[in-house]
């Protein structure tokens, strides 16, 4: 099978599996290739290693499996796609390296990972621990270029390989396009992207598992399982989507008018035909302005409400209420900026929704931000469609009867 | 082999004759591609922007005829009818008001025009942008979402290089042989199967608008992606491309738990493999090789009666020959739950140098 040329590769895995036995899959699913004389170990992006045995041969079992553990690492964290879509260059590849090293050792380096050399740690780039790579890295950019030379010493030994910078090699095509003539035909292929994806969330489930189990995983690597497992959604999305649903169904309530002929009158004889008509919606925003509000975060939510209505090209119609226990006079405002919490002590959202129902033209989506502190209508206000923003992670849940979205600070 | 996933996995659906849609950014050459997969299989293709039109368009415009409403189809749809075969290219799914969606339903699944229903070699074809590219987009309706397979559409460097220096590549339609309908059961006995372990996905509409508009488990989703698995594997597609093609018909949550469901099923059964040890072949990969080796010895764990755990001892000396690294790790759980007065096998000393080496000897 793998490893046949690599001295003590049995050795060390089974070091590895038994220091992170919640790693133990994703060992095991990356295939070791000997390279003598690349004189490092490296990782590509289909979960093949690549290790010098001239180097590893100087290696005890526990420095080569907690290198092993090292690389599976970048490559459960997607080190090398990240690099991609942050756009890292070439030249910068080895600063990124760095951070992601960072990402992985600030956590696994207390729990027992044995680094040959000098392993480099967030302090080493300026930062604190518990960061992503992409904060270390913009991190040791500011220190670089303020002067202060970081850790020569620190983690300047191997080439990790495109699976930690996702700058591509020649011989990392080898069975997946077959194109490149540099790759040694004799290579077995490695795991398609979609098998990584799935070994991936393999790991993260056995990780969770592990933690409820006996309870000793590295937060790092605990918090990165469980965002695999239910990412976290970015609110402006799912704000974005209620928001335009909310206004497709009400200007796709009156689809067909009769108020004007259709323009195929002519056609039809005597049949009377619809037109279609697409009226444009009014928009209200309750603003919840009580005490216990955040203001950034009242700031944001409103701020992308007001985008998301401009791109819909309604911007022209929303009026803002602000409301703590009495809702205030509709106001129309320029930016989000110009709304003002005057931190009353009590909150009733019902009395904002009332008032905005009250508003004339009646608006047709009614969009209350709010911490949800509040108490609610029994049943949904008459001729307007509601949408929620709650505010603040520990935001209590909205009635059914409205669509609610939470909006987390990021 | 194709380089990009998502133009095999559109020629399977149409070959399948699934409605399908591609998501992707303006500019990325959805609608040449589309266009130019009709021209290579000498198919007539009626292009149809779903914005520009009205209901009236999908759902027939009405004409008395004496005392009988007739609901006409229009010229395109005419055309398809005539020629009994064919692709229609719905574009710009994503900024169709609503109301023109709801017209569109029928005509995406029954290929029902006003009274003309289009021939069954008639394919769907559909081309969307997401709505947060898209200034005057609206996301697509849960209905409308769930009677299509989506494919997200992304242009990749090397392919877009390739295609300005030397024209661009229409993708395939591959020639499904005669009688690939029989490997639909197959494939619905494996959904089927699927399904009993996991009900709770056997319908799971989208609580939230953002994922509404893509792909989610329904019955009618399911036997999609049996359609299309069989046509996968009729084809001869890459995994890449059938990954995707399920992914995009009962949605990416789902679709994840079914391929990994698949693979799992892939393992030998525990029970089979400690009755007759020496029929136990490792298995290639080397995550599956341990997943193997673990489930045999978590069986022998959960009822350890002597005969079982000699039988495990046997196993894991089989697979000590080729990885001698996972056999060791599962011996260690193995030797916990030795039976009382059964005496060590001869496969333990098979271990003991590597269990050395890693300074995990007990005692030592």
């Amino acid at each position: 099978m793998t490893g046949r040329g690599i001295d003590g590769l049995a050795a060390a895995r089974l070091w590895a599996t038994d220091r992170f036995p919640y790693l133990a899959t994703g060992l095991f699913g990356a295939q070791v290739l000997p390279v003598p004389g690349s004189g490092t170990v490296s990782v590509d992006e289909n979960w093949r290693m690549r290790a010098d045995p001239d180097l590893t041969a100087g290696w005890t079992a526990a420095q080569l499996g907690s290198v092993l553990v090292h690389h599976v690492c970048h490559l459960l964290r997607t080190h090398g796609e990240r690099a991609q879509s942050l756009g890292v260059r070439p030249e910068e590849a080895r600063n990124w390296v760095r951070a992601a090293d960072a990402e992985i050792n600030d956590d696994l380096i207390p729990a027992g990972l044995e680094l040959p050399g000098r392993p480099v740690l967030p302090r080493d780039l300026g930062a604190e621990d518990g960061l992503l790579a992409e904060q270390y890295f913009a991190a040791a950019r500011t220190t670089d270029r303020s002067g202060q030379k970081s850790g020569e010493a620190a983690g300047h030994w191997l080439d990790c390989g495109s699976g930690a910078d996702g700058v591509p090699r020649p011989d990392d095509s080898a069975g997946h396009g077959g194109t490149t003539p540099l790759a040694p035909p004799d290579e077995p292929p490695g795991l398609p992207g979609w098998q990584a994806e799935l070994l991936r969330r393999q790991v993260a489930q056995e990780v969770i598992a592990h933690s409820k189990q006996a309870g000793t995983v590295p937060g790092g690597l605990l918090r990165w399982a469980q965002e695999i497992l239910s990412p976290k959604v970015n609110w402006r999305t799912v704000l974005a989507a209620e928001l335009r649903r909310a206004v497709a169904e009400v200007s796709g309530a009156v689809d067909y008018s009769y108020r004007r002929p259709s323009r195929r009158a002519a056609v039809a004889g005597d049949v009377v035909l619809p037109a279609l008509r697409r009226p444009v919606p009014e928009v209200a925003v309750v603003c919840d302005t009580s005490g216990s509000m955040t203001e950034d975060l009242l700031a944001a939510a409103l701020a992308e409400v007001e985008g998301l209505l401009r791109a819909l090209g309604m911007a022209r119609q929303v009026r803002v209420l602000a409301c703590d226990t009495a809702a205030g006079p509709a106001q129309r405002v320029n930016s989000a900026r110009q709304v003002q919490l005057v931190g009353g002590g009590g909150t009733d959202m019902g009395t904002g929704i009332a008032a905005a129902v009250a508003l004339r033209p009646r608006p047709a989506v009614t969009v209350v931000l709010t911490d949800g502190y509040t108490p609610w209508p029994a049943r949904a206000p008459k001729g307007t469609r509601v949408v929620i923003g709650l505010l603040g992670p520990g935001a209590p849940t909205a009635p059914a009867w409205a669509r609610s979205v939470r909006v987390d600070p990021d | 082999m194709s380089d990009n996933p998502a133009a095999e996995a559109l020629g399977v659906a149409v070959a399948a004759r699934v409605p399908v849609l591609l998501w992707g950014a303006p500019g990325t050459g959805k609608t040449s591609a589309i266009r130019a997969m009709a021209r290579a299989m000498d198919l007539p293709c009626e292009t149809v922007i779903a914005s520009i039109r009205e209901p009236s368009d999908f759902a027939g415009l009405p004409i008395v005829v004496g005392d009988v409403v007739r609901f006409a189809p229009p010229q395109w749809a005419r055309r398809l009818a005539e020629a009994g075969r064919g692709l229609l290219f719905l574009d710009e799914l994503s900024t169709a008001p609503p109301a023109v969606q709801a017209a569109l339903l029928r005509v995406v699944l029954e290929r029902a025009v006003g009274d003309l229903t289009l021939p069954d070699e008639v394919a769907v074809v559909a081309a969307a942008n997401p709505p947060e590219q898209a200034a005057d987009g609206w996301d697509l309706s849960a209905p409308l979402a769930n009677r299509l397979c989506h494919l997200s559409w992304q242009a990749h460097p090397r392919a877009v290089a390739d295609g300005l220096a030397g024209g661009w590549a229409a993708p395939v339609v591959p020639v499904l042989p005669d009688g690939w309908q029989a490997e639909e059961i197959l494939a619905r006995g494996l959904v089927a199967a699927f399904l009993h372990v996991r009900p709770a996905l056997a319908c799971a509409p989208p609580t939230d608008a953002a994922s509404a508009g893509r792909g989610w488990p329904s019955p009618r989703t399911w036997e999609m992606a049996g359609r299309l698995m069989a046509a996968a594997g009729a084809a001869g597609t890459s995994d890449e491309a059938r990954s995707a093609l399920i992914r995009g018909a009962v949605g990416d949550g789902a679709g994840v738990e079914f391929l990994a469901w698949l693979v799992e099923m892939d393992l030998p059964d525990p029970e089979q493999v400690l009755a007759d040890p020496a029929s136990f072949r490792l298995p290639e990969r080397g995550d599956r090789a341990y997943a193997a080796l673990a489930s045999i010895v978590a069986a022998v764990a959960a009822n350890p009666t002597p005969e079982r755990w000699t039988a495990g001892w046997q196993v894991l000396g089989l697979a000590a020959n080729a990885a001698l690294d996972m056999a060791a790790a599962a011996a260690r759980v193995l030797a916990k739950c030795r039976p009382d007065g059964v005496a060590l096998p001869e496969e333990v000393r098979v271990f003991a140098p590597v269990l050395k080496a890693a300074g995990l000897m007990p005692g030592g």
